[in-house]
């Protein structure tokens, strides 16, 4: 690691301090219900080749997130979201700090962790079916397992009826629908969603929200959604993490109480429309 | 103003010069040592047809550079695929293979033609190793890039599926890597056909390369024409039957 890191760090840091008011406090960080822990986390990307500058992504961000629990990670652009859901993806490990998945620390990418891309992911030469049931199939999950909790899955996304088709055929809706098939069919504990919905028109991402709510009622995964949509964060989310702007942290953290399935009635209701004038003003401060 | 359907343009522009090759040549402007008349080729085509050319049937000369051509082809793929695919996927077989095929690479396959004669002689396997080496080589760096360039999502999303590094190699590395392998394949191929006949000209007794390089040396322009044309549409037809192959198996390029 480059020697003037620690330098860096500390001007970030001190960019930072009039935020750590809202943060949350380290001590409440790692209790044993947590399923999901970001411990003094930083993520420092070297450049590659040349001695050019490093970027500090995210620094010092602790996070932990109970389990079942939905969670949005609300922020800026170029805030280190898509950095903490790597991170705990096995994508990239920490440059500092730990990772830890029921206590133990994440090193690599694991079925036990879903993801749900923002872009295109699904395999164009796999059709519907064999792009959902790939996973299990190569895990050695039996056919007649794999076979019921793909029609089943399929069914709750409506793609009944898509099975065979290619994914180029698909609309932008469906094939996330299929992603999200894909990601519950080995019924994992902890769901990870980077903005998977943000190519979508409004309409569509009402009804993918709704359905992601649903899909909840049924599995109960950890549910970790990034995204900069604070509406849509609202609408998904128990609890949300605003994050500053690069190196990310947390600075500020809002429960959203109301049970769920939840229906479009919440969009207009006072609770939501309250929150929602209270994260934008904590937001635009963010973008300057 | 009605649109001009393309096929009629192309039509048009066959039967353009198929007009203007006949008033040239039968009007006098190019003698038919220079350029034969359609009718005088088509004459000569169907002797060719019946009698052959040096006592060995057309059919044969054809059969025989095909031979050489696909064998060379087959094996050089056969390797190149495979290995093009190992070195894009891993690291340290990159590292192994790189110099090597640094080197290889930018040497024209006709260059290797000295070489090849003095380990392998005239015959036929001198023939169809030197149609290995440029096939193997196209083959296989395609493959390579195919490898090393598969999208990081779907190595991603393999892997958050729970798939091996093995089962990410076939069922997601290779079927990744389709489109590459394909664009290697064809221009294996017609370098293959190429490089036949090339190897043809010098030291064979069959084949087209010989046909068109005997009938030249005898003044035999009408044979060397159709030698030249048959090479084209045989180069042709095995272009379009890989291209037909690509569209049916790689469907989703492009979409
Ligand atoms: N692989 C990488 N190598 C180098 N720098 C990176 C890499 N990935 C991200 N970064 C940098 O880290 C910072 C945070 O990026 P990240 O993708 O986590 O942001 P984000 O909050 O997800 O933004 P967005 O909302 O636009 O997706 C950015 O400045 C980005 O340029
Ligand atoms: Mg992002």
């Amino acid at each position: 690691m480059s020697s003037s890191l620690p330098k860096i760090a500390k001007i970030m840091y001190r960019k930072s301090a009039p935020y750590l008011a809202h943060v949350q406090s380290r001590s409440n960080v790692g209790r044993a219900e947590d399923k999901v822990v970001l411990k003094d986390v930083s993520k420092n990307y070297l450049k590659s080749g040349s001695s050019g500058d490093a970027t500090l992504a995210v620094k010092s961000l602790n996070i932990a997130i109970k389990k079942a629990e939905i969670v949005s990670i609300l922020g800026p652009t170029g805030c280190g979201k898509s950095t903490a859901m790597n991170m705990i993806a096995g994508f990239e490990l920490p440059s500092q700090g730990e990772v830890l998945l029921d206590g133990k620390p994440i090193l690599a990418p694991g079925p036990d962790r879903a993801v749900v891309f923002q872009q295109a992911s699904l395999f164009p030469w796999l059709t519907v079916f064999e792009n959902v049931v790939l996973g299990v199939k190569c895990r050695g999950v039996s056919p007649d397992t794999y076979y019921n909790r793909a029609e089943h899955l399929l069914d709750a996304v409506k793609l009944k009826g898509f099975e065979k088709h290619y994914p180029y055929q698909l609309s932008g809706g469906m094939q996330q629908r299929v992603q999200i098939a894909r990601a519950l069919i080995s019924e994992p504990e902890v769901l990870l969603m980077d903005e998977p919905f943000g190519a979508l028109d409004s309409q569509t991402r009402l009804m993918m929200q709704e359905l992601v709510l649903q899909l909840w009622v049924e599995y109960q995964p950890t549910i970790i959604f990034i995204t900069h949509d604070v509406a849509e964060a609202i609408f998904v989310s128990d609890r949300i993490l605003l994050m500053s702007s690069r190196p990310g942290k947390v600075k500020l953290a809002v429960s959203v109480d109301e049970s769920k399935p939840r229906g479009q009635e919440f969009l207009t209701s006072a609770k939501f429309v309250e929150l929602q004038a209270s994260l934008l003003t904590a937001l635009k401060q963010e973008v300057h | 103003m009605k649109r001009i359907p393309p096929i009629l343009i192309s039509s048009a522009t066959i039967v353009a010069i198929f007009v203007v090759w006949f008033v040239v040549t039968n009007g006098g402007l190019v003698g038919p040592t220079y350029l034969p008349s359609p009718q005088a080729l088509f004459w000569s085509f169907m002797r060719l047809l019946t009698n052959g050319y040096q006592r060995t049937p057309l059919w044969e000369h054809i059969g025989i550079s095909l031979f050489r051509a696909l064998c060379g082809f087959l094996l050089g793929v056969a390797v190149g695929i495979p290995t093009g695919l190992v070195t894009g996927y891993n690291r340290l077989a990159d590292a192994a293979m790189s110099p090597v095929m640094a080197f290889i690479r930018p040497i024209p396959p006709i260059a290797f033609i000295p070489m090849v004669v003095l380990y392998f002689g005239l015959g036929e396997v001198g023939k169809i190793v030197l149609i290995f080496i440029t096939s193997f080589n196209y083959a296989h760096v395609n493959a390579h890039a195919g490898a090393a360039h598969v999208p990081i999502a779907y190595i991603r999303a393999a892997k958050t599926l729970g798939l091996t590094p093995g089962q990410i190699f076939r069922k997601v590395v290779f079927p990744a890597a389709l489109p590459h392998i394909f664009t290697g394949l064809k221009v294996a191929m017609a370098l293959s056909w190429a490089v036949v006949v090339a190897a043809e000209l010098v030291g064979a007794q069959k084949g087209l390369g010989f046909m068109i390089s005997d009938a030249a040396q005898v003044f035999q322009i009408p044979v060397v024409f159709i030698g030249i044309a048959l090479i084209g549409f045989i180069g042709l037809a095995l272009n379009m039957v890989l291209s037909a192959a690509e569209s049916s198996i790689v469907h989703w390029k492009g979409r």
